[in-house]
Formats: structure tokens, C-alpha cells, sequence
């Protein structure tokens, strides 16, 4: 069941590695905050999967400590979403923006 | 033929990360965040861990992908003229990054893949001390005995992070779950079947999390989901102040645990030593209450809960 060859291991290590591309890629193009909250959570879930993978099985199941700190990383990251949108919310709230940048238009980012 | 089931699910994860983050359309970016969290759940599970699979499912696409929903939705009241995302930035160098570090993250994963080999060491200790606990599940093991220093504070964080949304919002939360205006005939025959069973649900993965997959996590999420549902069809409605029991079972989890922990001390015990299974049990289940009163507030964006019209 557990995917022990190396190979199959390889996938996944390149799949946690072009998804968190893809999060990076994406939080810095993008100007509204919900989509770049939604990016941090894209490469926090390929970090995830990067560390299970990468701790390898033992005896045809995978290890345990990686798993539970993963779990708790889940946890974790489902609060710090939910400060993030009130923080977000608060900030259209005040300013009437959905972005961090000044509305002066015309600068092409970093 | 299982490599080519790891190459399906793992394109089908970075084809939906980019379909989450791409294109102008913010709400259809959210959708196909839960989806791409549904299919990391299918991932987890082909992975092996049916423990991360429920999370990822109920915490990860769900609980996260509700928050998220109705974020947009509040957002699109106060700046209604902005709904879609504004166009995005142009910058040259962000393809060249983002290819450079998932270069790095790749190099860090097939390092690490052929390093460490079959297993850690503090892996092959998790096998060899777990059957002296009773416990079946290592994750359980880990979450409540060996590094429940890590677990308690968790539940800290998620008490915290409620304190912080309550200290930002004030008392804007009744703004945000309003009962809905019109009630389909089936919706209350629906709730009335629907919010017993995920409760049954939830204390059966509460059971079962000491020996098979479950535990306090899952349970929590499960609860909180059917916390949603209440708030969404209008039996509880959010109230700006908590009453005491609300306020019981959010530091709930925090406190059993510490207070344990702490009472260990009194009879010669290190911090936090667990004295045996009644007390993973009652743990858990503390754990799993603070959880999912914690979440279902979280959505509601209030401060505690009133009793809605029947």
C-alpha cells in the first residue's frame, strides 16, 4: 500500500516542489490578499507534504513523528488562517482596500 | 501501475494549485482551493495515513475553505466594487524565483529522501516504545504522550487565535452569519438528521483515535463542521458576548491538559507524564470539544453563540 520505492518517493518530492513553486509564483503576482493568503496555504500544505514524504517508511508504514507534527501543522495553520482573515477583514474594514499597495497605479511591483 | 496512480494525483495537485491561485475569478480560485485540499486528502491516503487524510478533508479543505467563503463574502459587502482580483502585478523576476526555489525545495526532498533512508531514528523508537503505552495509533501516541509539550501549546495557539479575531472584530461578528432569510421545507428535516449523526461521528473518532485512525483533530473538525451547519441554517445565532459554558469549553482542552500536566508534578512525576489510557481518553475529548467550539466560532466570527428560532 505505503509507496516505498524511491520512486515513487521521487513523485512526490517533485510534486511538493512545483506546487510550492506554483504558491510562491502566485503570492508574488498576486495584489488581492485573500489570494495571496490562499498561496501561503498552497506552499504550507507542499511543505507538509515534503516532510512526510521525505522522512521515509519504516517497516511498510510511514513514520509516525513526522505525521503528528504535520497534523499539528494543519491545525495550526487553520488558526493562523483565521487571524489572517479577521486581520484582512479589519483592513477593508478601515481602508476600503483589498490590497497592501497605495492605489497610485503605474509601479510594476518589486 | 502505483507509480502511475503517484504521477495522476500528484499532476492533479499542481494543476489545481495553479487553478486556485491563476485567473481573474477570486470565488472560483476559492472552489478550486477546496478541491485541491480534497485531492491532497486522497494524496495523504495513498501516502498511507488515513489520520492526515481526514484532517487535510475536514480541517484543510473544509473548515479552512468555510472560513475562507465567508471572508469573500464579507469583503464583497464592504468593497463591493472591488469583487474580482485587481490585475496582477507584472514582474519578470517571479517566475525566475518561484522556479528557483522549487529547485531548492526539490534538491531539499531527494537529499533528504536518500539520506535518511528507511525510517529516522526517533521514528524507530516511536515503534518500539508505542505497544508499553496501550496505544495503537503512533500519531495519538506522539500528539498526547511523547511530545504533548507541542500538542498543549497548539491548543493554546487556536485559543489564541481566537482571543486575537474577537480583539480585531469587536463586535462586528453579528454582521456576518445572518439566519437566512427564506427556509426550505427540507432544511430543517435535514439539520434535525444531519447534526445527531456528525456528533456520533465525532465521538466515534474520539474513541477510536487511541487504536486506529482519529483522534481529537478529526473529531474536532467533524464538530466544528456541524457547528457550521447550525450557524448556517439558523439554529444558533452568532451573540457578541460568550456565555459561561462557551467560555468553559474553549479553554477546556488548554486546561484539562495542563491542569494534568501540572498535578503530575504533585505525585512525583515529570511535567505533563500521562498516567495511563483514561487520561489520553479524557484528554482527547477535552481537546475535542475546545476544537470544535474554537473552529465553529472562528467561522461565525462571533464571540459566543445564542439559541436560533426553531
Amino acid at each position: 500500500m505505503t509507496p516505498a520505492t524511491l520512486g515513487s518517493a521521487t513523485v512526490w518530492v517533485l510534486a511538493a516542489a512545483a506546487v510550492f513553486g506554483v504558491g510562491l509564483y502566485a503570492l508574488i503576482l498576486a495584489r488581492h490578499l485573500l489570494r495571496q493568503l490562499l498561496a501561503v496555504k498552497v506552499m504550507g500544505s507542499a511543505v507538509f507534504l515534503l516532510l512526510v514524504v521525505a522522512a521515509g517508511p519504516i517497516d511498510g508504514a510511514l513514520d509516525g513523528i513526522p505525521m503528528a507534527l504535520v497534523l499539528t501543522g494543519i491545525v495550526v495553520a487553520v488558526s493562523a488562517v483565521g487571524f489572517a482573515l479577521a486581520l484582512l477583514v479589519r483592513l477593508a474594514d478601515v481602508t476600503g482596500s483589498i490590497s497592501l499597495e497605495d492605489d497610485g497605479g503605474g509601479d510594476d511591483g518589486p | 501501475m502505483n507509480l502511475v496512480l503517484d504521477v495522476a494525483l500528484a499532476t492533479a495537485l499542481t494543476v489545481l494549485a495553479w487553478r486556485s491561485l491563476a485567473g481573474p475569478d477570486l470565488f472560483r480560485g476559492i472552489v478550486m482551493y477546496v478541491v485541491f485540499g480534497m485531492v491532497m486528502a486522497v494524496a495523504w491516503a495513498r501516502l498511507g495515513s488515513a489520520d492526515l487524510a481526514m484532517a487535510e478533508a475536514a480541517i484543510g479543505a473544509g473548515v479552512t475553505g468555510a472560513l475562507v467563503m465567508v471572508a469573500y463574502w464579507r469583503l464583497r459587502r464592504i468593497a463591493p466594487v472591488e469583487p474580482a482580483d485587481p490585475s496582477p502585478r507584472r514582474s519578470r523576476l517571479a517566475a525566475t524565483v518561484a522556479v528557483l526555489s522549487a529547485g531548492v525545495v526539490a534538491a531539499i526532498g531527494l537529499a533528504a529522501v536518500q539520506a535518511i533512508g528507511p525510517g529516522g531514528i526517533a521514528g524507530r523508537a516511536l515503534v518500539e516504545a508505542l505497544p508499553a503505552t496501550g496505544l495503537g495509533n503512533p500519531i495519538t501516541g506522539v500528539l498526547v504522550i511523547f511530545r504533548n509539550l507541542d500538542t498543549v501549546l497548539e491548543v493554546a495557539v487556536l485559543l489564541a487565535a481566537y482571543l486575537a479575531v474577537r480583539a480585531l472584530l469587536g463586535d462586528g461578528g453579528e454582521s456576518l452569519a445572518q439566519p437566512p432569510t427564506q427556509r426550505g421545507t427540507l432544511v430543517a428535516a435535514l439539520v434535525s438528521v444531519v447534526a445527531p449523526m456528525t456528533v456520533l461521528v465525532a465521538v466515534y473518532l474520539w474513541r477510536a483515535g487511541s487504536q486506529w485512525p482519529g483522534g481529537a483533530f478529526q473529531a474536532g473538525a467533524v464538530l466544528a463542521a456541524c457547528g457550521v451547519l447550525l450557524f448556517l441554517t439558523g439554529r444558533l445565532r452568532p451573540a457578541v458576548e460568550a456565555g459561561p459554558v462557551v467560555r468553559a469549553a474553549l479553554v477546556l482542552g488548554t486546561a484539562a491538559f495542563g491542569v494534568l500536566g501540572v498535578a503530575m508534578l504533585f505525585v512525583g512525576q515529570p511535567l505533563l507524564a500521562i498516567p495511563g489510557s483514561w487520561a489520553v481518553y479524557l484528554i482527547e475529548a477535552a481537546m475535542m470539544v475546545s476544537i470544535g467550539v474554537t473552529l465553529a466560532l472562528l467561522f461565525a466570527g462571533a464571540a459566543g453563540v445564542g439559541g436560533g428560532r426553531r
